[in-house]
């Protein structure tokens, strides 16, 4: 090995920098080369900032700003010139209000784009203002829904998730509200309706005084209460079905899963309502388990409720059965009815400290949806007492909770969150547990001090580790289907079926010619945004560069043998985006094996590359191979005996043959007559194509001996004997749609038979 | 296990009865024999059966004619009432109770000529509930007189020379009202698609207008008799929102349309068509509002709290005494 070689090994094996030349990334404020493209997030033109929208304005629950633009362009803006300066004067406003939304301030959509019109306004010439004024007005009057902005921040997968939590919720509760509210009317007319029939209301004072005072001297009430009492009037309520009806109102009343109706007068009066969002796994447990009596009485009620309306309550065989209905019967499927819960967890170490009880909590099966948001991917440095490889926490928690199997699992990170925002909504309104895997890609706390990656946006971050496969995105869908090809998807990742994604990659060279190649994004790319890892990284200064040198996707991809001459970089630019290459520490190489390891376990269950699959396509590929050379074999010696044979009679013509000319014969002739052929001719026992009756009464009038009606109520024969040959034929005549087919007579001494006969040909 | 089924629900559904068909067969029917009521009455009945619907949560409301008689053939809860008026019955009965399965039988007088105002606001208002129109294009009940739905030059007694109008084609109308949410005719000839046409109509949440071509053996006999005898003259439509037919009855009945419900225009022309009759779906479309549900109320509006507000409506308006020591 030589010299120069030596020291880039030393550093990669030992992390020890024997060449005074190689520089500590860190000190360098190195980053990763594909991040040369995104200095300005503000200037680019993605997903952020998002727009949780208020109610229900349609397009979904939220919307992306550069979604909410080109959708308005699409309304407003013709083709042609004024189109284009429309177009352009809206886009300018879009990144001014990008500029606006990245400051962090929670803000309304309406007030962000109302200050950016203001702000690009203030920038334009006068003899350009009057247009520009026109277009934002314009695109203003487009903008037809409200709703909070939000940046990819450390804030975002909280606000997200809530957002569209609530918005399940509300949707929930208003259909418990309408099922107790059709519930207590129904009952409430089933009381009142008592109450007309009761004694007391044919009274003379009742009526009396339901007339009123102005014409209490018009009538003679005395003999209108006697008239009324004579009059038939409904079943009395029986005192005991009165009780259940008023305790089942009283529950329906007391409940607090739903807050109080908007218009409702006694809100002071109620006690609070449930909350349904908690800060940790152990408090919602425990929330249920205090609520679990109240629930059972609500179901009880809901039941009871349900079968007096339906008038099925049956007291012999239900007073038995509700009278010991309690919480402990209470079905996984019942919580269904109420409002579902959110758990919010935050960080690993609230993860860690929550352990058991987040366990409790997936594999109850409730609809309890878990929110964990992850800063910090890597954890602590390695030098700690935990190696890297084991500090990849964030996606291991999300990895267990499939092997649940009835999770709904969501992971990703906030740079994918917008495009993920259905498989959200769908595991929210899931009627099973939930887990939202999230990592925010912030400085934990959103603290700059602890900012590890102060050069890289949130955003960069957060799709960098999904990118590189530190934090993949997946969802997994457990009512999707019974087998993973139904339920799991690997799709949000860029390129899901390699192992690392691969991207184009432009640059100048010294000598200003443009090149191009293409990079991988590995998994230590992401660690070189962490300047917790700096010091596992050493630029290489170009003097140094050595054929020994590969880029890290190729030192992966060979075996321990051939890797020990070789020494893996990635490239990195610095902060004036000069090119450069920075070698790796061994360990970080370890951690994207087991990185990509991961990887790999993922893919399989998504379909890419199973194992099992490829085992089973390659024994086969073996079968068929050796079948085919079996007979390929056979051929070769079929054409050698024939080559080595003397010559044949050339082609004798086989047809000729006695026995060939035999097959010929009209003997085989009967064989071609058509099925109909042998179907045709007369119908000898009488019979009706009963699914074609019309119910018309024709032939039961005629013979309801002979004739009869099936379960379906369509005619059949019931007794072909129990009738005269005679009654068949006028029956099969009076068959509105001629489906009764009368045979042949059955008694051949009965008289007229020739002429019944000619007439019943017609139907047979 | 859904929202709508708690547990103790699904437990009790253990001891819920099992309908026969016998369990909705009322009165014994009095039409004419060969009348094709008949095989709608049964074929109303099956569905009944089969989707077990409660006898007492079933009401059929009529009008006046030979086909209003038909409440009184069914074991439910049935309304025979005026002339022409069996929709606005229906449409109380559905305001009232809307837990109800509402059906209505008509007829082509009882709804194209008396009726046709509440017709076709009933379409307007799109309740949910199940119109039959049984169209036998004659007043059979008063003894042969011409109907709205009465073949040009028919004489009866109303019209001794022929009639000279032509005549109205109810499915046409209905598919003109904007609101119209279900529009389908079966022939009275196939039972098989009665029922699965009214299936259909029950199945749809909304107002379901079924016109149902029937014969009257009495005084129109013989006006179908060409269709009856050649199913090649009967067009089928199938598709997978309206109804698909069975393969036995497909080999019967060849000629088939693809048609699908949605596809409001092509469901004109195929109405205008009178030879070959179209029989299925004509048109369907879930997303028209029905009438009860945007009209429901803001607040819970229980006896009480509507004695309450009368209360203090009609409190304003009383006289205080003035003066004079009063209690």
């Amino acid at each position: 090995m030589d010299k120069s070689l030596s020291a880039l090994t030393a550093f990669h094996i030992t992390g020890e920098r024997l060449a005074g030349e190689l520089d500590d990334v860190g000190r360098l404020d190195l980053r990763p080369a594909l991040f040369g493209a995104y200095r300005d997030l503000s200037k680019l033109r993605h997903d952020f900032p998002l727009v949780l929208v208020n109610g229900d304005a349609g397009g979904g629950f939220v919307r992306s700003l550069s979604g909410v633009v080109d959708e308005i362009l699409s309304d407003i803006a013709p083709h042609g010139i004024a189109g284009e300066r429309l177009r352009q004067h809206v886009l300018k406003l879009e990144q001014e209000a990008r500029s606006l939304a990245a400051g962090g301030e929670a803000r309304s959509l309406g007030e962000i784009w109302d200050d950016a019109g203001r702000r690009l306004t203030a920038k334009t010439d006068a003899a350009a203002l009057p247009q520009l004024e026109e277009s934002l007005a314009q695109a203003r009057e487009g903008l037809r829904f409200d709703g909070e902005t939000v940046a990819c921040d450390g804030e975002l997968p909280v606000k997200f998730v809530t957002h569209a939590w609530t918005l399940d919720k509300r949707q929930r509760t208003q259909r418990l509200r309408d099922k107790l509210d059709d519930l207590t009317l129904t009952l409430s007319n089933i009381l009142h309706t008592d109450v007309d029939n009761v004694e007391e209301a044919q009274g003379a004072e009742k009526l009396k005084r339901s007339m009123g005072k102005a014409l209490e001297d018009e009538f003679d009430f005395d003999a209108m209460s006697r008239l009324l009492r004579t009059a038939p009037t409904g079943e009395t309520l029986p005192e005991a079905r009165r009780r259940r009806l008023n305790s089942v109102l009283t529950v329906f009343k007391s409940q607090r899963f739903l807050p109080p109706a908007e218009n409702s007068r006694k809100r002071g009066r109620r006690k609070e309502p449930y909350g349904f969002v908690f800060d940790s796994c152990e408090e919602v447990l425990e929330a249920i388990q205090k609520r679990r009596p109240e629930m059972a009485k609500l179901v009880k009620a809901v039941a009871i409720a349900e079968l007096e309306v339906a008038n099925r309550y049956d007291e012999s065989k239900h007073d038995q059965f509700f009278s010991h209905f309690s919480h402990h019967h209470l079905h996984v499927e019942d919580f269904a009815l109420f409002p579902p819960y959110l758990v919010r967890l935050h960080g690993d170490s609230a993860v860690a400290a929550e352990r058991t009880a987040l366990w409790q909590v997936l594999s109850s099966g409730l609809p309890i949806k878990v929110l964990v948001q992850y800063d910090d991917v890597l954890g602590g440095d390695m030098l700690g007492p935990e190696r890297l490889t084991a500090n990849i926490k964030g996606p291991q928690l999300a990895a267990m909770a499939l092997g649940l199997g009835n999770v709904f699992v969501v992971q990703t990170s906030s740079a994918y969150l917008f495009r993920l925002r259905d498989s959200i909504a769908t595991g929210l309104a899931s009627d099973g547990p939930a887990l939202f895997s999230l990592f925010s890609g912030a400085p934990p706390g959103n603290a700059a001090a602890s900012n590890n990656s102060p050069n890289v946006a949130p955003y960069l971050k957060a799709a960098a580790a999904t990118e590189s496969r530190a934090f993949p995105g997946y969802v997994h869908d457990p009512e999707a289907g019974g087998d993973w090809a139904s339920r799991f998807h690997l799709e949000t990742n860029s390129q899901p079926d390699a192992d690392w994604p691969m991207r184009d990659f432009h640059y100048q060279d010294a000598g200003l010619q443009r090149n191009a190649t293409e990079t991988a994004f590995t998994f230590i790319d992401f660690v070189a945004c962490d300047r917790r890892y700096a010091n596992r990284f050493a630029r290489v200064p170009q003097s140094s560069w050595h054929d020994g040198m590969i880029p890290v996707k190729e030192f992966l991809d060979l075996d321990a043998e051939s890797a020990a001459s070789k020494v893996p970089y990635i490239w990195m630019i610095d902060e004036r985006d000069a090119l450069c290459r920075a070698i790796v520490e061994d360990s970080l190489v370890s951690a994207a094996r087991q990185c990509r390891d991961m990887w790999h376990s993922l893919q399989e269950l998504a379909g890419i590359n199973n194992s099992h699959a490829q085992a089973l396509l390659a024994g086969e590929r073996e079968i068929w191979q050796k079948e085919k050379e079996q007979e390929l074999e056979a051929l070769r010696g079929q054409l050698e005996a024939a080559a080595a044979a003397p010559a044949a009679p050339s082609a004798a013509p086989v047809a000729e043959t006695p026995g060939a000319a035999a097959v010929e014969t009209p003997s085989a002739a009967p064989a071609e007559v058509p099925d109909e052929a042998v179907e045709a001719g007369p119908v000898e026992e009488p019979y009706i194509e009963t699914p074609r009756c019309t119910t018309c009464n024709e032939c039961t009038e005629l013979n309801d001996r002979m004739f009869a009606y099936n379960d379906e109520m369509q005619a059949y024969i019931l007794d072909p004997d129990a009738g005269s040959y005679r009654q068949m034929v006028e029956a099969a005549e009076a068959c509105q749609v001629a489906i009764i087919h009368p045979g042949k007579p059955r008694n051949s001494t009965e008289t007229g038979l020739s002429d019944l006969e000619a007439r019943a040909a017609d139907f047979n | 296990m859904t929202m709508d089924a708690a547990a103790p629900h699904c437990l009790l559904g253990m001891f819920d009865e099992d309908y026969t068909l016998d369990d909705y067969k009322g009165a014994e029917p009095r039409w004419c024999v060969g009348c094709g009521d008949s095989a709608i009455l049964a074929a109303v009945q099956r569905l009944c059966r089969d989707e077990q619907l409660a006898p007492e949560k079933t009401v059929f409301v009529s009008g006046i004619g030979c086909s209003s008689r038909f409440p009184h053939y069914m074991h439910t809860y049935g309304f025979h009432g005026l002339h022409g008026r069996a929709l606005p019955v229906a449409e109380g009965i559905k305001l009232q109770r809307p837990d109800l399965h509402v059906f209505v039988i008509t007829g082509d007088g009882d709804c194209c000529s008396i009726g046709t105002a509440h017709w076709i606001h009933a379409i307007r208002y799109n309740m949910d509930m199940t119109v039959l129109v049984l169209d036998n294009g004659i007043y059979g009940l008063t003894k042969n007189q011409a109907s709205p739905t009465s073949p040009l030059g028919l004489k009866s007694n109303t019209t001794p020379q022929g009639t000279v109008l032509e005549p109205i084609n109810p499915i046409s109308v209905t598919l003109g009202i904007r609101n119209a949410s279900f529009v389908a005719q079966a022939v009275d000839w196939i039972p098989e698609l009665v029922h699965d046409i009214v299936d259909a109509a029950f199945q749809h949440k909304g107002l379901s207008f079924v016109r149902v071509l029937q014969r009257c053996p009495e005084y129109l006999d013989g006006r179908y008799d060409a269709w009856v005898k050649d199913p090649g003259k009967m067009l089928l439509l199938n598709h997978e929102n309206g109804i698909q037919t069975s393969p036995a009855l497909a080999s019967v009945y060849k000629n088939h349309e693809i048609h699908d419900p949605a596809d409001r225009n092509r469901a004109r022309e195929i109405a205008s068509t009178s030879d070959p009759i179209p029989v299925g779906v004509l048109y369907r479309n879930q997303s028209i509002p029905c009438y009860e549900n945007p009209r429901g109320p803001d607040r819970l509006y229980t006896p009480d709290v509507v004695k309450g507000v009368l209360e203090k409506e009609l409190d304003r308006f009383t006289i205080q005494a003035v003066g004079g020591g009063g209690d």
